[in-house]
């Protein structure tokens, strides 16, 4: 085993960590905005409004995500880019981001959903009995109370995504399983680089569980004691 | 005078089952009146179609001139003017007491935190539990849980409070300190409809007491008639039953 190739390489290994890291921060963000707006949707009475996003979320839960990879990146993506806009095929880290967001959009959707249903529905009756509204209620009342149950999933997921946007190697986004392929097929050492990304990828998803370890402690105060 | 609370026909269908058969009924201004009626007779039901938790099938729901059926009228500001209290309290749990009461004078009539609280403090003192202001629900008893959902509906100043059961989930020795909240309430005017299984209530402080047996009104008079003379042998059968 020779680890003198993570030396050599490690301005490689130091930008997959970057893209690795940025994109799944970038997924989780998009993906709470698309995954609340999506899960607030699911549960209309509306069928115009809750069959869409059904209709999303089943698709992207049920197709394998390097599919949605590959797919956004050489099909979805440059049909905008190229055909429509008249610009380049789109960047890998752009359909990497795109593909990871909406993925993710899709399990966060379901996430919220359970955790707004598991509210009491007493608790809307009382906020309405007060005069406030269908979104007044769900601000103040509901979506506190759910992110608190939502924490521990939405935990999960932001760890599964972190893993899993290893997938996007395939179009070469230059993430970690990519620096760690490449320093291994240049150097012919095949034990240390795939080593050094898993440990670094064990680090990242470490890091992550315990921020989310945190959250659920500060948001468990005095109150349902 | 016309009616505070005014129901034409009312009907309330759940699915194949209905659940209200035509309820005919008018509540005058600071008047107090106890539904009661054995478990499955649409009690309850009939009191969450007066602000429209429960929608109507078919009939009117007219609350302070306000056609509740009318799909134009603003439901949000009518319940502003009618408090609720619930047989499960349903406080807000990630809200400290005060919070629960300035909640909805903060947000929904823009009342400035300071005079929401001022407001809320009065209200504790009149349900005797300033000292508990800055708890969690969770640390409070059921009969003090009730007390602040009382204050908390309170506090968008009602011109009618509906009570849900609001002893029926609590420990025997807590009934009468809700009692003698809603007695006070009572005593000052407040028109107040009340789902009970509390028989003394019904007879000391109401001014009406309806008797309703599968979804409709089966009788209704004052207090001491009916629980003294019931007409009907449903209602004498139900007393005998309670009493």
């Amino acid at each position: 085993m020779d680890w003198s190739v993570i030396v050599e390489y490690k301005d490689l290994f130091i930008r997959g960590l970057f893209y690795t890291t940025v994109l799944t921060i970038g997924a989780v963000f998009t993906g709470l905005v698309i995954g609340l707006s999506l899960g607030l949707m699911r549960l209309s009475k509306k069928r115009l409004i809750y069959v869409p996003a059904k209709l999303y979320i089943d698709v992207f839960r049920g197709t394998p995500l390097l599919l949605q990879i590959l797919f956004i990146h050489l099909a979805l993506l440059p049909a905008v880019t190229k055909d429509l806009l008249g610009l380049n095929s789109p960047d890998a880290i752009l359909s990497g981001f795109v593909a990871l967001s909406l993925n993710a959009g899709a399990y966060i959707a379901e996430i919220f959903r359970g955790g707004i249903q598991s509210i009491e529905k007493g608790q809307t009756e009382a906020a309405r009995s007060l005069g406030m509204s269908h979104s007044q209620a769900m601000r103040h009342i509901i979506l506190p109370q759910a992110f608190k149950r939502m924490l521990p999933p939405l935990g999960n997921e932001f760890i599964a995504l972190l893993k899993d946007s290893s997938l996007v190697s395939v179009i070469a986004v230059n993430d970690l399983i990519y620096a760690a392929q490449t320093t291994a097929k240049v150097t012919w050492e095949r034990w240390a680089p795939y080593i050094t990304a898993g440990v670094l990828y064990f680090i990242l998803t470490y890091l992550l569980s315990r921020v989310v370890f945190w959250l659920e402690k500060r948001y468990s105060t005095e109150e349902e004691r | 005078m016309t009616p505070m609370i005014q129901i034409e026909g009312l009907r309330k269908r759940f699915g194949q089952s209905e659940v209200l058969k035509g309820i005919d009924l008018h509540i005058r201004e600071k008047e107090v009146i106890s539904i009661i009626g054995p478990s499955g007779s649409g009690k309850s039901t009939l009191l969450r179609c007066m602000n429209l938790l429960e929608e109507v099938s078919e009939g009117k729901v007219i609350v302070d001139g306000n056609d509740l059926t009318d799909s134009r009228t603003d439901i949000n500001h009518v319940r502003t003017e009618m408090g609720m209290v619930f047989q499960q309290f349903n406080l807000f749990p990630h809200k400290r007491v005060l919070d629960n009461i300035t909640l909805a004078p903060i947000e929904v009539r823009k009342w400035e935190r300071e005079a929401a609280e001022k407001k809320a403090y009065l209200l504790l003192d009149k349900v005797g539990l300033r000292e508990k202001a800055d708890s969690w629900p969770s640390q409070l008893s059921g009969g003090q849980m009730q007390r602040v959902a009382i204050a908390r509906a309170l506090a968008m100043d009602p011109k009618v409070m509906l009570f849900d059961e609001p002893t029926s989930a609590l420990d025997p020795e807590m009934i009468g300190e809700v009692l003698a909240v809603m007695k006070e309430l009572a005593n000052e005017g407040m028109t107040m409809v009340v789902v009970t299984h509390e028989m003394g209530f019904a007879r000391e402080v109401c001014d009406r007491v309806l008797f309703m047996d599968e979804g409709r009104i089966e009788e209704e008079g004052a207090p001491n008639e009916l629980f003294s003379h019931p007409k009907r042998e449903r209602t004498r059968s139900f007393l005998g039953k309670v009493l």
